[in-house]
């Protein structure tokens, strides 16, 4: 299975990744929402986005209604993965079309359980 | 002009400090929990203060709602490269430059100020990671500061007003994370 990792802090998209590479993942990364975009437009479809909402040029939420605005990636599973953690950012992510949302910080094993709600762990991952 | 009289309402109501809204007890659990699950799990920080060493880097966030201000980070240079390299791990490089450890402790403040953001009255926007000098306190009195060792070394988290009001985070602004560096 395949993930974008997007998020502005370097640090973050290296942690995020090497979770994720952890469960069976290949992985790449983008800074901010419009990187994202580009890398999807040209070609590169994964199963997964990690997302994290603040970001510079394009945000997290600009960049999950861009996804679910063009239906040849509706397939795409949408993980916000940020600081934001009031009650009305997270309903508004998910009305925008996030699937899930994990609450920084986080623990390599809630990843895993959310990809896990998601039935997104990939099988060697769930042995 | 003329004002809608819900903006009427909120001008005339008081607005509060920090200290009415969170305390120090709640601003070590978020920062407790924060380095735990980013730096590393059997790291502590311990309520105990200490002096900051002559070289400070300071990294924040800046809240901008009913309550408006900054979440800021203050500790030593070689601490925040320390930081940085527990944060990064297996996947720290041999040799960190500036940006490194300005985008490591920029993330740790993010994080920390997301969740302080969420433990006042909102709704509140985020703004992005800054690192560089702190900015200054406006108002002694709208100030929560709390002093721990980290590994023995001193940190300093401040949850510090801003009078007059912050403007809204900029967007996109041209250099995240990126200042003073």
């Amino acid at each position: 299975m395949r993930a974008l990792v997007i998020d502005d802090s370097r640090a973050m998209r290296r942690i995020v990744s090497a979770a994720l590479e952890g469960f069976g993942y290949e992985t790449r990364q983008a800074g901010h929402g419009q990187e994202a975009l580009d890398v999807l437009q040209e070609g590169y479809v994964p199963d997964l986005c990690t997302i994290d909402w603040n970001m510079p040029v394009m945000d997290g939420l600009q960049f999950v209604s861009a996804v679910r605005a063009n239906p040849a990636w509706r397939a795409l599973t949408l993980m916000m993965v940020t600081s934001e953690s009031e009650q009305g950012q997270i309903v508004r992510a998910l009305a925008a079309g996030a699937h899930e949302y994990v609450i920084k910080p986080f623990t390599a094993d809630a990843l895993r359980d959310k990809l896990a709600l998601l039935g997104m762990l990939p099988e060697e991952a769930v042995l | 002009m003329t004002l809608a009289p819900d903006a009427v309402a909120r001008s005339a109501q008081p607005r509060l400090t920090i200290p009415e809204l969170i305390d120090e007890a709640t601003v070590q659990a978020i920062a407790g929990e924060a380095w735990v699950a980013l730096v590393g799990e059997d790291e502590v920080l311990v309520p105990v203060p200490g002096d900051l060493p002559a070289e400070t880097l300071s990294a924040w966030v800046d809240v901008v709602g009913p309550w408006t201000g900054s979440v800021v980070l203050t500790t030593g240079r070689q601490t925040a490269a320390d930081l940085t390299r527990s944060l990064l791990g297996v996947a720290a490089p041999e040799l960190l430059d500036h940006e490194d450890v300005a985008d490591a402790f920029g993330e740790i403040a993010n994080v920390v100020g997301g969740n302080v953001k969420a433990a006042l009255p909102g709704p509140s926007t985020l703004g992005l990671p800054q690192v560089g000098e702190a900015p200054g306190v406006r108002n002694p009195e709208d100030v929560c500061r709390l002093e721990v060792l980290w590994r023995g070394q001193p940190l300093v988290v401040s949850v510090q007003g801003a009078l007059p009001a912050l403007s809204t985070p900029h967007p996109n602004p041209p250099h995240p994370n990126g200042a003073s560096l």
